[in-house]
Protein backbone atom coordinates (compact mmCIF):
# COMPACT_ATOMS: atom_id res chain seq x y z
CA UNK A 1 0.00 0.00 0.00
CA UNK A 2 3.38 2.28 -0.12
CA UNK A 3 2.47 5.05 -2.72
CA UNK A 4 5.72 6.09 -4.58
CA UNK A 5 6.71 9.33 -5.75
CA UNK A 6 5.65 10.66 -9.22
CA UNK A 7 1.99 8.21 -9.65
CA UNK A 8 -0.34 11.10 -7.80
CA UNK A 9 -1.05 13.95 -8.53
CA UNK A 10 0.73 17.20 -6.97
CA UNK A 11 -2.76 18.80 -5.97
CA UNK A 12 -3.90 15.12 -3.98
CA UNK A 13 -0.30 14.75 -2.49
CA UNK A 14 -0.52 18.37 -1.28
CA UNK A 15 -3.60 17.74 0.41
CA UNK A 16 -2.14 14.32 1.90
CA UNK A 17 0.44 16.37 3.52
CA UNK A 18 -1.94 18.98 4.77
CA UNK A 19 -3.96 16.85 6.28
CA UNK A 20 -1.20 14.37 8.05
CA UNK A 21 0.75 17.38 9.58
CA UNK A 22 -2.66 18.45 11.08
CA UNK A 23 -3.05 15.54 12.33
CA UNK A 24 0.53 14.59 13.49
CA UNK A 25 1.05 17.95 14.72
CA UNK A 26 -1.46 17.06 17.51
CA UNK A 27 -0.31 13.33 17.96
CA UNK A 28 2.95 14.58 18.45
CA UNK A 29 2.06 17.42 21.48
CA UNK A 30 -0.47 14.78 22.68
CA UNK A 31 2.25 12.19 22.84
CA UNK A 32 4.85 14.44 24.48
CA UNK A 33 2.50 15.20 27.33
CA UNK A 34 2.26 11.83 28.24
CA UNK A 35 5.28 10.31 27.40
CA UNK A 36 8.05 10.09 30.00
CA UNK A 37 12.04 9.19 29.23
CA UNK A 38 11.96 5.53 29.94
CA UNK A 39 8.62 5.16 27.80
CA UNK A 40 10.70 5.99 24.87
CA UNK A 41 12.44 2.84 24.10
CA UNK A 42 9.50 0.89 24.75
CA UNK A 43 7.65 2.86 22.17
CA UNK A 44 10.93 2.17 19.40
CA UNK A 45 10.96 -1.16 20.25
CA UNK A 46 7.39 -1.28 19.78
CA UNK A 47 8.26 0.24 16.36
CA UNK A 48 10.83 -1.91 15.22
CA UNK A 49 8.54 -5.05 16.57
CA UNK A 50 5.73 -4.13 13.86
CA UNK A 51 8.43 -3.23 11.31
CA UNK A 52 10.11 -6.78 11.92
CA UNK A 53 6.48 -8.34 11.92
CA UNK A 54 5.63 -6.62 8.59
CA UNK A 55 8.82 -9.21 7.51
CA UNK A 56 6.39 -12.14 8.18
CA UNK A 57 4.44 -12.63 5.13
CA UNK A 58 1.63 -14.87 5.48
CA UNK A 59 -0.50 -17.07 2.94
CA UNK A 60 -3.48 -15.89 1.40
CA UNK A 61 -3.76 -18.93 -1.13
CA UNK A 62 -3.43 -19.60 -4.28
CA UNK A 63 0.48 -18.66 -3.95
CA UNK A 64 -0.17 -15.32 -2.97
CA UNK A 65 1.23 -13.59 0.27
CA UNK A 66 0.43 -10.59 2.40
CA UNK A 67 2.14 -8.68 5.61
CA UNK A 68 0.45 -7.29 8.51
CA UNK A 69 0.07 -3.59 8.77
CA UNK A 70 0.15 -3.46 12.02
CA UNK A 71 -1.59 -0.10 13.06
CA UNK A 72 -4.41 -1.69 14.44
CA UNK A 73 -2.23 -3.62 17.02
CA UNK A 74 0.11 -0.86 17.66
CA UNK A 75 -3.01 1.12 18.42
CA UNK A 76 -4.81 -1.64 20.50
CA UNK A 77 -1.27 -1.80 22.33
CA UNK A 78 -0.23 1.65 23.16
CA UNK A 79 -3.36 3.68 21.70
CA UNK A 80 -4.26 5.71 19.15
CA UNK A 81 -2.40 8.78 19.62
CA UNK A 82 1.15 7.03 20.23
CA UNK A 83 0.38 4.27 17.34
CA UNK A 84 -0.18 7.14 15.25
CA UNK A 85 3.64 8.81 15.81
CA UNK A 86 5.37 5.53 15.99
CA UNK A 87 3.40 3.95 12.83
CA UNK A 88 4.75 7.54 10.98
CA UNK A 89 8.48 7.05 12.39
CA UNK A 90 7.94 3.26 10.67
CA UNK A 91 6.86 4.37 7.36
CA UNK A 92 9.58 7.25 7.62
CA UNK A 93 12.02 4.76 8.12
CA UNK A 94 10.81 2.51 4.98
CA UNK A 95 10.60 5.66 2.84
CA UNK A 96 14.21 6.90 3.38
CA UNK A 97 16.29 3.74 3.88
CA UNK A 98 14.23 1.54 1.85
CA UNK A 99 12.74 3.59 -0.75
CA UNK A 100 9.28 2.11 -0.41
CA UNK A 101 6.95 4.91 -0.42
CA UNK A 102 7.94 8.32 -1.74
CA UNK A 103 8.33 11.37 -0.35
CA UNK A 104 6.38 13.63 -2.21
CA UNK A 105 3.27 10.75 -1.04
CA UNK A 106 4.47 10.55 2.17
CA UNK A 107 1.28 12.39 3.36
CA UNK A 108 -1.16 10.11 1.75
CA UNK A 109 1.08 7.54 2.85
CA UNK A 110 1.13 8.08 6.40
CA UNK A 111 -2.12 9.32 6.14
CA UNK A 112 -3.55 5.91 5.38
CA UNK A 113 -1.25 3.36 7.16
CA UNK A 114 -0.22 6.03 9.89
CA UNK A 115 -3.34 7.78 10.86
CA UNK A 116 -6.27 5.88 9.73
CA UNK A 117 -5.77 2.28 10.70
CA UNK A 118 -4.96 2.50 13.92
CA UNK A 119 -7.62 5.29 14.36
CA UNK A 120 -9.93 3.06 12.70
CA UNK A 121 -8.62 -0.34 14.48
CA UNK A 122 -8.61 1.08 17.92
CA UNK A 123 -11.91 2.96 17.02
CA UNK A 124 -13.44 -0.83 15.99
CA UNK A 125 -11.68 -2.57 18.89
CA UNK A 126 -13.14 -0.01 21.42
CA UNK A 127 -16.87 0.32 20.42
CA UNK A 128 -17.20 -3.50 20.10
CA UNK A 129 -15.48 -4.64 23.40
CA UNK A 130 -17.92 -3.88 25.43
CA UNK A 131 -20.82 -5.05 23.17
CA UNK A 132 -19.13 -8.48 22.74
CA UNK A 133 -17.02 -9.29 25.91
CA UNK A 134 -18.74 -9.83 29.09
CA UNK A 135 -16.98 -11.32 32.35
CA UNK A 136 -13.77 -12.96 32.60
CA UNK A 137 -11.22 -14.60 30.27
CA UNK A 138 -11.46 -18.51 30.58
CA UNK A 139 -9.07 -20.03 32.22
CA UNK A 140 -5.72 -20.62 29.83
CA UNK A 141 -7.03 -18.14 27.40
CA UNK A 142 -5.64 -14.40 27.14
CA UNK A 143 -9.27 -12.96 26.54
CA UNK A 144 -12.79 -13.95 25.94
CA UNK A 145 -13.89 -14.93 22.07
CA UNK A 146 -16.00 -11.39 22.31
CA UNK A 147 -12.78 -9.48 23.05
CA UNK A 148 -10.90 -11.39 20.10
CA UNK A 149 -13.44 -10.84 17.67
CA UNK A 150 -13.27 -7.02 18.86
CA UNK A 151 -9.34 -7.34 18.02
CA UNK A 152 -9.74 -9.27 14.64
CA UNK A 153 -12.72 -6.62 13.40
CA UNK A 154 -10.63 -4.11 14.67
CA UNK A 155 -7.26 -5.17 12.30
CA UNK A 156 -9.96 -6.12 9.83
CA UNK A 157 -11.34 -2.79 9.51
CA UNK A 158 -8.46 -1.11 9.69
CA UNK A 159 -6.97 -2.66 6.77
CA UNK A 160 -9.93 -2.49 4.49
CA UNK A 161 -10.76 1.53 5.13
CA UNK A 162 -6.76 2.42 5.12
CA UNK A 163 -6.59 0.26 1.57
CA UNK A 164 -10.61 2.18 0.65
CA UNK A 165 -8.97 5.41 1.17
CA UNK A 166 -5.41 4.71 -0.79
CA UNK A 167 -7.91 3.33 -3.74
CA UNK A 168 -9.90 6.88 -3.59
CA UNK A 169 -6.63 8.87 -3.89
CA UNK A 170 -4.99 7.25 -7.10
CA UNK A 171 -8.85 7.32 -8.26
CA UNK A 172 -9.20 10.79 -7.50
CA UNK A 173 -5.38 11.22 -8.85
CA UNK A 174 -6.54 10.01 -12.39
CA UNK A 175 -9.56 11.99 -12.58
CA UNK A 176 -8.23 15.64 -11.38
CA UNK A 177 -5.13 14.63 -13.90
CA UNK A 178 -6.90 13.74 -16.81
CA UNK A 179 -4.77 9.81 -17.15
CA UNK A 180 -1.47 11.60 -16.34
CA UNK A 181 -1.23 10.46 -12.56
CA UNK A 182 -3.26 7.85 -10.71
CA UNK A 183 -4.90 4.92 -11.90
CA UNK A 184 -8.40 4.90 -12.89
CA UNK A 185 -11.02 3.95 -10.50
CA UNK A 186 -12.67 1.34 -12.41
CA UNK A 187 -8.70 -0.57 -11.58
CA UNK A 188 -7.94 0.74 -8.45
CA UNK A 189 -11.11 0.56 -6.08
CA UNK A 190 -11.98 -3.28 -7.08
CA UNK A 191 -8.10 -4.16 -7.27
CA UNK A 192 -7.36 -2.42 -3.66
CA UNK A 193 -10.80 -3.38 -2.06
CA UNK A 194 -11.13 -6.95 -3.40
CA UNK A 195 -7.06 -7.76 -2.54
CA UNK A 196 -7.21 -5.85 0.93
CA UNK A 197 -10.77 -7.86 2.05
CA UNK A 198 -8.93 -11.10 1.72
CA UNK A 199 -5.05 -9.48 3.53
CA UNK A 200 -7.39 -8.15 5.73
CA UNK A 201 -8.49 -11.61 6.92
CA UNK A 202 -4.98 -12.57 7.08
CA UNK A 203 -3.95 -9.51 9.61
CA UNK A 204 -7.39 -10.11 11.30
CA UNK A 205 -6.09 -13.56 12.72
CA UNK A 206 -2.07 -12.53 13.31
CA UNK A 207 -3.41 -9.71 14.95
CA UNK A 208 -5.48 -11.67 17.62
CA UNK A 209 -2.54 -14.59 17.61
CA UNK A 210 0.27 -11.80 18.73
CA UNK A 211 -2.16 -9.80 20.58
CA UNK A 212 -3.04 -13.20 22.22
CA UNK A 213 0.65 -14.86 22.46
CA UNK A 214 2.01 -11.05 24.13
CA UNK A 215 -1.23 -10.74 26.79
CA UNK A 216 -0.08 -13.78 27.85
CA UNK A 217 3.77 -13.86 28.07
CA UNK A 218 4.06 -10.44 28.45
CA UNK A 219 0.78 -8.66 29.72
CA UNK A 220 3.23 -5.51 30.45
CA UNK A 221 3.51 -4.21 27.26
CA UNK A 222 -0.58 -3.25 26.98
CA UNK A 223 -0.19 0.05 28.31
CA UNK A 224 -3.89 0.50 28.07
CA UNK A 225 -5.73 3.61 27.79
CA UNK A 226 -8.12 3.17 30.91
CA UNK A 227 -4.35 3.98 33.22
CA UNK A 228 -3.68 7.05 31.55
CA UNK A 229 -5.50 9.73 32.78
CA UNK A 230 -8.18 11.30 30.74
CA UNK A 231 -7.50 14.00 28.18
CA UNK A 232 -7.53 17.21 29.69
CA UNK A 233 -9.01 19.12 26.26
CA UNK A 234 -11.89 21.49 25.87
CA UNK A 235 -15.34 19.50 25.85
CA UNK A 236 -13.78 17.40 28.54
CA UNK A 237 -17.44 15.95 29.54
CA UNK A 238 -18.43 14.57 26.33
CA UNK A 239 -14.62 12.89 25.55
CA UNK A 240 -13.91 11.22 28.59
CA UNK A 241 -16.08 8.29 27.30
CA UNK A 242 -14.21 6.05 26.18
CA UNK A 243 -16.98 5.27 23.03
CA UNK A 244 -17.10 8.78 22.78
CA UNK A 245 -13.59 8.60 22.19
CA UNK A 246 -13.31 5.68 19.75
CA UNK A 247 -16.58 7.52 17.64
CA UNK A 248 -14.23 10.87 17.22
CA UNK A 249 -11.47 8.09 16.14
CA UNK A 250 -13.33 6.85 13.35
CA UNK A 251 -15.32 9.89 12.12
CA UNK A 252 -11.90 11.49 12.21
CA UNK A 253 -10.45 8.42 9.62
CA UNK A 254 -13.37 9.18 7.33
CA UNK A 255 -12.98 12.89 7.59
CA UNK A 256 -9.30 12.21 6.21
CA UNK A 257 -10.75 11.23 2.90
CA UNK A 258 -13.46 13.77 3.13
CA UNK A 259 -11.35 17.12 0.93
CA UNK A 260 -10.37 13.92 -1.81
CA UNK A 261 -14.01 12.91 -2.24
CA UNK A 262 -15.40 16.07 -2.54
CA UNK A 263 -12.45 16.87 -5.63
CA UNK A 264 -14.00 13.84 -7.42
CA UNK A 265 -17.48 14.70 -6.74
CA UNK A 266 -19.75 15.09 -10.23
CA UNK A 267 -21.93 18.31 -10.76
CA UNK A 268 -24.20 15.93 -12.38
CA UNK A 269 -27.87 15.45 -10.96
CA UNK A 270 -28.79 12.74 -8.74
CA UNK A 271 -31.15 9.78 -9.16
CA UNK A 272 -34.36 11.67 -8.27
CA UNK A 273 -33.26 15.29 -9.47
CA UNK A 274 -32.65 13.48 -12.97
CA UNK A 275 -35.87 11.38 -12.97
CA UNK A 276 -37.87 14.41 -12.45
CA UNK A 277 -36.01 16.02 -14.58
CA UNK A 278 -36.81 13.24 -17.58
CA UNK A 279 -40.61 13.57 -16.31
CA UNK A 280 -40.64 17.43 -16.74
CA UNK A 281 -41.39 17.93 -13.17
CA UNK A 282 -39.53 20.70 -11.74
CA UNK A 283 -39.29 22.02 -8.05
CA UNK A 284 -41.56 24.12 -6.31
CA UNK A 285 -40.82 26.73 -3.68
CA UNK A 286 -39.84 24.85 -0.51
CA UNK A 287 -42.43 25.60 2.82
CA UNK A 288 -38.41 26.74 4.71
CA UNK A 289 -35.35 28.14 3.18
CA UNK A 290 -32.20 26.87 4.80
CA UNK A 291 -29.59 29.82 5.54
CA UNK A 292 -26.88 27.16 4.04
CA UNK A 293 -26.28 26.05 0.52
CA UNK A 294 -23.64 23.49 -0.65
CA UNK A 295 -21.71 25.97 -2.18
CA UNK A 296 -21.14 26.93 -6.20
CA UNK A 297 -17.18 25.76 -6.11
CA UNK A 298 -15.22 22.92 -4.77
CA UNK A 299 -14.01 25.41 -1.29
CA UNK A 300 -17.21 26.27 -0.35
CA UNK A 301 -18.82 22.39 -0.86
CA UNK A 302 -15.50 21.30 0.98
CA UNK A 303 -16.53 24.07 3.85
CA UNK A 304 -20.38 22.91 3.80
CA UNK A 305 -18.78 19.33 4.01
CA UNK A 306 -17.19 20.06 6.65
CA UNK A 307 -19.80 22.37 8.76
CA UNK A 308 -21.95 19.24 8.49
CA UNK A 309 -19.68 16.37 9.41
CA UNK A 310 -18.91 18.80 12.93
CA UNK A 311 -22.59 19.16 13.02
CA UNK A 312 -23.59 15.69 12.54
CA UNK A 313 -20.76 14.29 14.70
CA UNK A 314 -21.35 16.74 17.59
CA UNK A 315 -25.34 16.09 17.32
CA UNK A 316 -24.21 12.40 17.72
CA UNK A 317 -21.77 12.53 20.51
CA UNK A 318 -24.83 15.31 22.12
CA UNK A 319 -27.55 12.34 22.49
CA UNK A 320 -24.84 9.57 23.32
CA UNK A 321 -24.22 12.11 26.25
CA UNK A 322 -27.92 12.25 26.93
CA UNK A 323 -28.47 9.09 26.76
CA UNK A 324 -25.72 7.76 28.67
CA UNK A 325 -27.23 10.19 31.66
CA UNK A 326 -30.57 8.51 31.53
CA UNK A 327 -28.61 4.87 32.58
CA UNK A 328 -27.58 4.38 35.85
CA UNK A 329 -23.89 4.24 36.97
CA UNK A 330 -21.88 1.57 36.52
CA UNK B 1 25.21 -8.25 9.04
CA UNK B 2 21.25 -8.35 8.70
CA UNK B 3 19.78 -10.11 5.39
CA UNK B 4 16.06 -10.07 6.46
CA UNK B 5 14.09 -10.19 3.47
CA UNK B 6 11.60 -7.12 3.42
CA UNK B 7 9.59 -7.35 0.69
CA UNK B 8 11.78 -7.57 -2.09
CA UNK B 9 14.18 -4.97 -0.48
CA UNK B 10 17.59 -6.12 1.76
CA UNK B 11 18.34 -3.74 4.21
CA UNK B 12 21.14 -1.96 4.82
CA UNK B 13 24.65 -4.14 4.82
CA UNK B 14 27.13 -2.60 6.64
CA UNK B 15 28.96 -2.22 4.29
CA UNK B 16 27.16 0.32 2.50
CA UNK B 17 27.62 3.03 5.57
CA UNK B 18 31.68 2.31 5.02
CA UNK B 19 31.08 3.38 1.72
CA UNK B 20 29.41 6.59 2.57
CA UNK B 21 31.95 7.51 4.63
CA UNK B 22 34.53 7.38 1.88
CA UNK B 23 32.43 9.27 -1.11
CA UNK B 24 31.84 12.59 -1.39
CA UNK B 25 28.17 12.46 -1.63
CA UNK B 26 28.84 11.06 1.92
CA UNK B 27 31.02 13.89 3.13
CA UNK B 28 28.39 16.45 2.49
CA UNK B 29 26.23 17.86 5.26
CA UNK B 30 22.71 15.48 5.38
CA UNK B 31 20.57 18.49 5.27
CA UNK B 32 22.31 19.99 1.98
CA UNK B 33 21.69 16.76 0.62
CA UNK B 34 17.91 16.46 2.12
CA UNK B 35 16.89 19.64 0.96
CA UNK B 36 18.63 19.41 -2.37
CA UNK B 37 16.75 15.68 -2.92
CA UNK B 38 13.31 16.70 -1.69
CA UNK B 39 13.58 19.32 -4.40
CA UNK B 40 14.27 17.37 -6.87
CA UNK B 41 12.07 14.91 -6.28
CA UNK B 42 8.89 17.14 -5.50
CA UNK B 43 9.62 18.92 -9.34
CA UNK B 44 9.86 15.59 -10.56
CA UNK B 45 6.67 14.69 -9.24
CA UNK B 46 4.97 18.03 -11.17
CA UNK B 47 6.52 17.15 -14.46
CA UNK B 48 3.80 15.85 -17.63
CA UNK B 49 5.89 16.11 -20.25
CA UNK B 50 7.48 12.84 -21.83
CA UNK B 51 11.05 14.76 -22.75
CA UNK B 52 10.95 16.69 -19.10
CA UNK B 53 10.49 12.80 -17.68
CA UNK B 54 13.45 11.53 -19.49
CA UNK B 55 15.68 14.45 -18.84
CA UNK B 56 14.63 14.27 -15.06
CA UNK B 57 15.41 10.27 -15.31
CA UNK B 58 18.45 10.97 -17.14
CA UNK B 59 19.34 13.44 -13.74
CA UNK B 60 18.76 10.68 -11.65
CA UNK B 61 20.43 7.94 -13.25
CA UNK B 62 23.41 10.22 -13.31
CA UNK B 63 23.24 11.03 -9.58
CA UNK B 64 23.71 7.69 -9.22
CA UNK B 65 26.60 6.95 -11.32
CA UNK B 66 28.22 9.91 -9.57
CA UNK B 67 27.45 9.26 -6.11
CA UNK B 68 29.70 6.15 -5.93
CA UNK B 69 26.81 4.13 -3.90
CA UNK B 70 27.67 0.50 -5.54
CA UNK B 71 25.67 0.08 -8.37
CA UNK B 72 24.86 -3.12 -7.64
CA UNK B 73 23.16 -2.47 -4.27
CA UNK B 74 20.72 0.58 -6.20
CA UNK B 75 19.93 -1.99 -8.38
CA UNK B 76 18.78 -4.40 -5.77
CA UNK B 77 16.92 -1.65 -4.09
CA UNK B 78 15.26 0.00 -7.10
CA UNK B 79 14.22 -3.56 -7.80
CA UNK B 80 12.43 -4.08 -4.78
CA UNK B 81 10.24 -1.11 -5.59
CA UNK B 82 9.83 -1.81 -9.16
CA UNK B 83 6.56 -4.00 -9.02
CA UNK B 84 4.07 -1.03 -7.33
CA UNK B 85 6.02 0.96 -10.12
CA UNK B 86 4.97 -1.27 -12.94
CA UNK B 87 1.68 -2.01 -11.41
CA UNK B 88 1.31 1.63 -11.65
CA UNK B 89 2.46 2.57 -14.84
CA UNK B 90 0.64 -0.74 -16.63
CA UNK B 91 -2.56 0.32 -15.06
CA UNK B 92 -1.96 4.04 -16.70
CA UNK B 93 -0.58 2.47 -20.25
CA UNK B 94 -4.01 0.32 -20.30
CA UNK B 95 -6.31 3.33 -20.46
CA UNK B 96 -4.33 6.28 -21.27
CA UNK B 97 -1.81 4.62 -23.83
CA UNK B 98 1.68 3.51 -24.02
CA UNK B 99 3.13 7.37 -23.79
CA UNK B 100 1.58 7.82 -20.38
CA UNK B 101 2.27 4.64 -19.32
CA UNK B 102 5.55 5.05 -19.79
CA UNK B 103 5.86 8.95 -18.42
CA UNK B 104 4.47 7.03 -15.21
CA UNK B 105 6.97 4.98 -14.99
CA UNK B 106 10.11 7.17 -15.66
CA UNK B 107 8.68 9.89 -13.23
CA UNK B 108 8.16 7.39 -10.38
CA UNK B 109 11.65 5.58 -11.49
CA UNK B 110 13.41 9.15 -11.33
CA UNK B 111 11.89 9.64 -8.01
CA UNK B 112 12.90 6.47 -6.25
CA UNK B 113 16.14 6.21 -8.08
CA UNK B 114 17.19 9.86 -6.25
CA UNK B 115 15.91 9.22 -3.24
CA UNK B 116 17.54 5.64 -3.15
CA UNK B 117 20.96 7.12 -3.58
CA UNK B 118 20.20 9.56 -0.84
CA UNK B 119 19.98 6.98 1.86
CA UNK B 120 22.36 4.91 0.31
CA UNK B 121 24.83 7.67 0.09
CA UNK B 122 24.40 8.85 3.95
CA UNK B 123 25.37 6.92 7.02
CA UNK B 124 21.80 6.20 8.59
CA UNK B 125 22.38 8.05 11.83
CA UNK B 126 23.79 11.24 9.83
CA UNK B 127 20.52 11.27 8.00
CA UNK B 128 18.09 10.59 10.90
CA UNK B 129 20.11 13.57 12.42
CA UNK B 130 20.21 15.56 9.65
CA UNK B 131 16.48 15.53 9.51
CA UNK B 132 16.48 16.82 13.28
CA UNK B 133 18.37 19.82 12.41
CA UNK B 134 15.89 20.59 10.03
CA UNK B 135 13.42 20.73 12.92
CA UNK B 136 11.46 17.93 12.85
CA UNK B 137 10.04 16.96 15.76
CA UNK B 138 12.51 15.60 18.49
CA UNK B 139 10.16 12.69 19.39
CA UNK B 140 9.72 11.78 16.08
CA UNK B 141 14.04 11.95 15.61
CA UNK B 142 14.65 10.07 18.70
CA UNK B 143 11.94 7.45 17.66
CA UNK B 144 13.38 6.92 14.23
CA UNK B 145 17.35 6.65 15.96
CA UNK B 146 16.13 4.44 18.44
CA UNK B 147 13.55 2.27 16.50
CA UNK B 148 16.43 1.80 13.37
CA UNK B 149 18.94 0.35 16.42
CA UNK B 150 16.13 -1.91 17.66
CA UNK B 151 14.99 -3.47 14.04
CA UNK B 152 18.60 -3.88 13.16
CA UNK B 153 18.59 -6.00 16.03
CA UNK B 154 15.06 -7.69 16.10
CA UNK B 155 15.54 -8.04 12.55
CA UNK B 156 18.60 -10.98 13.00
CA UNK B 157 16.43 -11.99 15.96
CA UNK B 158 13.63 -13.08 13.21
CA UNK B 159 16.30 -14.38 11.07
CA UNK B 160 17.20 -16.74 13.84
CA UNK B 161 13.56 -17.64 14.32
CA UNK B 162 12.92 -18.46 10.55
CA UNK B 163 15.54 -20.46 10.93
CA UNK B 164 14.72 -22.65 13.73
CA UNK B 165 11.32 -22.61 12.31
CA UNK B 166 11.98 -24.43 9.33
CA UNK B 167 14.30 -26.58 11.21
CA UNK B 168 11.79 -28.10 12.65
CA UNK B 169 9.70 -28.57 9.48
CA UNK B 170 7.27 -25.46 9.21
CA UNK B 171 7.19 -24.50 5.42
CA UNK B 172 4.88 -21.46 5.79
CA UNK B 173 1.24 -22.37 5.81
CA UNK B 174 -1.19 -23.22 2.88
CA UNK B 175 -3.75 -20.12 2.94
CA UNK B 176 -5.98 -18.49 5.46
CA UNK B 177 -7.81 -21.62 6.14
CA UNK B 178 -4.40 -23.29 7.61
CA UNK B 179 -4.98 -22.30 11.08
CA UNK B 180 -1.83 -24.02 12.79
CA UNK B 181 0.13 -22.01 9.97
CA UNK B 182 -1.09 -19.15 10.93
CA UNK B 183 -0.99 -19.79 15.01
CA UNK B 184 2.80 -20.52 14.09
CA UNK B 185 3.32 -17.09 12.19
CA UNK B 186 1.22 -15.12 15.07
CA UNK B 187 3.69 -16.45 17.99
CA UNK B 188 6.74 -15.84 15.85
CA UNK B 189 5.75 -12.38 15.59
CA UNK B 190 4.21 -12.30 19.29
CA UNK B 191 8.10 -13.49 20.36
CA UNK B 192 9.82 -10.78 18.07
CA UNK B 193 7.50 -8.37 20.54
CA UNK B 194 8.76 -9.88 24.12
CA UNK B 195 11.98 -10.02 23.45
CA UNK B 196 12.03 -6.57 22.25
CA UNK B 197 10.31 -5.66 25.55
CA UNK B 198 12.85 -7.36 27.14
CA UNK B 199 15.86 -5.42 25.13
CA UNK B 200 14.33 -2.06 25.69
CA UNK B 201 14.51 -2.54 29.43
CA UNK B 202 18.53 -2.92 29.22
CA UNK B 203 18.74 -0.55 26.38
CA UNK B 204 16.95 2.17 28.68
CA UNK B 205 19.59 1.61 31.03
CA UNK B 206 22.25 1.97 28.33
CA UNK B 207 21.60 5.20 27.00
CA UNK B 208 20.87 6.75 30.74
CA UNK B 209 23.86 5.75 31.50
CA UNK B 210 25.25 7.51 27.79
CA UNK B 211 23.39 10.71 28.83
CA UNK B 212 20.70 10.10 26.55
CA UNK B 213 17.39 12.61 27.48
CA UNK B 214 15.36 12.61 24.81
CA UNK B 215 16.67 14.09 22.40
CA UNK B 216 19.34 13.78 19.70
CA UNK B 217 22.64 15.42 20.76
CA UNK B 218 24.54 16.15 18.12
CA UNK B 219 29.02 15.44 18.49
CA UNK B 220 30.11 17.65 16.16
CA UNK B 221 27.76 20.93 15.80
CA UNK B 222 29.10 20.86 11.98
CA UNK B 223 27.92 24.30 9.18
CA UNK B 224 27.00 24.52 5.82
CA UNK B 225 30.27 24.45 3.67
CA UNK B 226 30.88 25.31 -0.01
CA UNK B 227 30.13 22.03 -1.59
CA UNK B 228 27.04 21.95 0.41
CA UNK B 229 26.03 24.77 -0.69
CA UNK B 230 26.80 23.97 -4.48
CA UNK B 231 25.13 20.92 -4.30
CA UNK B 232 21.99 22.66 -3.35
CA UNK B 233 21.71 25.48 -5.92
CA UNK B 234 22.81 22.48 -8.27
CA UNK B 235 19.69 20.59 -7.72
CA UNK B 236 17.56 23.82 -6.99
CA UNK B 237 18.53 25.32 -10.52
CA UNK B 238 18.06 21.77 -12.33
CA UNK B 239 14.55 21.48 -10.96
CA UNK B 240 13.72 24.77 -10.91
CA UNK B 241 14.58 24.72 -14.81
CA UNK B 242 12.45 21.49 -15.61
CA UNK B 243 9.74 23.06 -13.67
CA UNK B 244 10.07 26.20 -16.22
CA UNK B 245 9.90 24.36 -18.89
CA UNK B 246 7.05 22.63 -17.80
CA UNK B 247 5.10 25.34 -16.82
CA UNK B 248 6.06 27.09 -20.26
CA UNK B 249 7.76 29.86 -18.98
CA UNK B 250 10.35 29.15 -20.55
CA UNK B 251 10.24 27.52 -24.47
Amino acid sequence: MHIPDGLMDPLVAGLGWLEFVVIAAVAIYMSGRRTKDKDLPRIAVLCAGIFVAQMLNFPIGGGTTGHLIGGALFAIMVGPVIAIVGMTVILLIQALMFGDGGLTAFGLNAVNMAIIAPLMGWGVYTMLKPLLSKGEAPSGKAFTAGEAFAIGAGAWASVFVASAACAAELAVSYAVSDGAYGIAATVSVPAMLGYHAVIGVGEAIITVGVAAYVLKVAPEMFKSTASRPAATIGLKSIFSSRIAQATVAILIAFALALPLYFIYSSEGADGLEKTMEDAGIGESEPLLTSPFTYGENYFAALFAGILGFVAVALLGLGMMRVLRAGRPAE
Amino acid sequence: MIVAHVRGHHTRPEELDEHARASWLGRLDPRAKIVGVVVFVVATALLTQTELILASLLLAVSFGAMSQVPYRHLIRMYLGALPFILVASVSVFLFSGLERGFDMWARTSSCVLALLVLASGTETFELFAGLRRLKVPKLVSALLMLTYKYILILGDELERMKTARTARGFKGGRGLLDGRGLRIISYTAGMVFVRASARADNGYEGLMARGFRMDMKQMRTSRLEAGDFAFMAWFACLSSLLVMFQLGVIQ
